[in-house]
């Protein structure tokens, strides 16, 4: 058993890490209505990748992350300037078609490089049991940065997120917050797909929040659910993961989902809850 | 020059058609905003394939050749069926959530499922790939009657009931229904845009499809706010881009459905200038 501890440590860091810092921006994502926002992202950002490749860069390389990087911060800051009063196309939509374009684009460019097509699919699956304690390390410090930088905007970010058209302060004023949020939601999201896959990276920024505000709808509360769910989920996934013998991405993945429609079948269902749901709204 | 007419013909039609309903459709899920209900729905569909390969697998469904496909459909259609009760079930006042968070949390669970259930997946990104792509070039005359059929029943099923179906879609964000019996009309909206779905990937793969979904209705929506004439600008729109992606790629040999992506991106684009200039002028 120690010696699975041992081989099963960097990789539960590194879950613990993710669902600390997803479940927190997934709280914001869920309040805006932006859910798929992280796939669309992931996309921009391999599509970033495969150009830096196309211009003969090699793998792994500093100049192809920096491109990388560069992509998805200008489509994530053309995201968050083009929000208006009068929204025609919800900013949902305006996600899937950047998701599709970016798909489409980086299908085109698949053909041209040797293998291209894996880095569509590369994305989606990642494998967090192969983590390194440098890699740990260095998402660690990148975090804990990114929380610093919230910890000291929350109320702004709060109130933006919680405000029904989403501008509670003078445009220029919020377009500066909402600048600040997405280019710190769009460097997690790039640092953390390769790590976690854009499953795991989606569901728990998704899922913990999701069967939290099922029962609580204040921030306080709903952060502090979300972590204890995602942190709880991911581990107890693992666990399951090893004692059955399956891929650990996707059974933390299938297990957060689980729990999230339980719950919400469980919150219809039940009136006899009724005096739960009374205290914890309390 | 007649080869190519008639090589692309099928193609064409094909577009057409999916135009055609997904124009429709995509008009729902925009103003429900549940823009990638289509990708949970397709995934989920699949993730039936799985299931049903696998029961195949333990000789629990007794298989020939022909049954294999009926068995894998029937599969297909079961799940997307279970599916559209939870989406109907879970949209209620009491759940807090927005139902795209938990379309998006059954997406990512299926895709996962599939991931294991096919014992990690040996071939499965290629899978991915796929079904992401899809074969547009490649589809027969039969396939398109097939395609038509469904087109038919469902579209002038909607037609008979457009008043229940427009009326619910109108004020789903809101708490009163104009409708009786809500429940059970959503459940027939997602059930009958769930076949259309497992009808339409076959045909033209899930990224084209999306595009079709979410594009046009997006670039109508610029323009107008009536039914039918949103209908009318997405399916000009879409079978402009369609006739430029096709002849793109027969000329420059790249693939077709990312080549019409890409030019029903660039009408996006398009568009969007036209209605800020009409604003600047007005």
């Amino acid at each position: 058993m120690l010696d699975n501890l041992v081989f099963l440590a960097a990789p539960i860091t590194a879950c613990i890490m993710l669902a600390g810092i997803l479940s927190y921006f997934g709280n914001h994502i869920l309040s805006r209505g932006i859910i798929f926002i992280d796939i669309a992202l992931a996309q921009i950002a391999a599509l970033g990748t495969m150009i830096g490749l196309l211009l003969g860069f090699a793998e792994e390389s500093l100049s192809v992350q920096i491109i990388s990087y560069a992509f998805t911060l200008i489509i994530i800051a053309l995201f968050a300037l083009t929000k208006f009063k009068k929204q025609v196309i919800p900013q949902e939509a305006i996600i899937g078609i950047i998701y599709c374009l970016g798909l489409g684009l980086a299908m085109l460019l698949a053909e041209r490089i040797p293998g291209g097509s894996n880095f569509i699919t590369k994305t989606i699956t990642g494998n967090v049991l192969w983590v390194t304690w440098k890699n740990v390390l260095s998402c660690f410090i990148l975090f804990a940065i990114i929380a610093i930088i919230h910890l000291f905007f929350q109320k702004a970010f709060i109130r933006i997120s919680g405000s029904n058209d989403g501008l509670p302060y003078s445009p220029g004023k919020t377009r500066l917050f909402e600048l600040l949020f997405y280019i710190t939601f769009g460097i997690v999201i790039v640092k953390a797909v390769p790590v976690g896959g854009v499953f795991l990276v989606f569901t728990l920024l998704i899922a913990p929040t999701a069967t939290a505000t099922l029962f609580t709808q204040k921030w306080r509360a709903r952060f502090i659910w979300s972590w204890i769910i995602g942190v709880l989920g991911s581990f107890s996934g693992i666990y399951l993961s090893y004692s059955m013998n399956i891929s650990n991405g996707p059974a933390i993945v299938c297990l957060l989902g689980l729990i999230a429609f339980l719950l919400a079948f469980l919150k219809l269902s039940a009136k006899k809850f009724r005096f739960l749901k009374h205290n914890n709204k309390n | 020059m007649f080869t190519a007419l008639n090589f692309m013909l099928a193609p064409f039609v094909a577009c057409l058609l999916l135009i055609l309903i997904m124009v429709y459709f995509g008009i729902h899920v925009i103003e429900r905003e549940i823009i990638f209900i289509d990708i949970a729905l397709a995934q989920i569909a699949a993730f039936g394939s799985a299931v049903s390969l696998v029961l195949q697998e333990m000789n629990i469904v007794h298989h020939n050749q022909g049954g294999e496909h009926d068995s894998r459909t029937f599969m297909a259609y079961l799940f997307c069926t279970l599916a559209a009760s939870i989406f109907t079930v879970l949209k209620d006042k009491k759940i807090k959530i927005p139902l795209e968070a938990i379309i998006g949390i059954a997406y990512a669970a299926a895709a996962t499922g599939a991931v294991i259930i096919l014992d990690k997946g040996a071939g499965g990104d290629v899978h991915i790939h796929d079904m992401l792509a899809g074969a547009i070039l490649w589809v027969s005359w039969p396939q398109n009657l097939r395609f038509l059929v469904v087109v038919v029943v469902v579209g002038s099923f909607h037609y008979i009931f457009r008043h229940k179906f427009l009326g619910l879609t109108k004020h789903y964000q809101s708490e009163e229904t104009v409708v009786s019996n809500p429940k059970l009309w959503d459940f027939l909206f997602y059930f009958s845009f769930g076949i259309v779905i497992v009808e339409a990937v076959n045909v033209g793969g899930i990224l084209t499809i999306f595009a079709f979904l979410i594009i046009p209705a997006s670039i109508s929506a610029l323009f107008s706010q009536n039914w039918s004439s949103r209908i009318l600008i997405g399916l000009i729109v879409g079978g402009i881009a369609t006739i430029l992606g096709l002849y793109l790629s027969w000329i420059m040999d790249i693939p077709s459905s990312p080549a019409i992506i890409l030019f029903l991106g660039l009408c996006l684009l398009v568009s969007l200038l036209l209605k800020l200039f009409h604003f600047s002028k007005t």
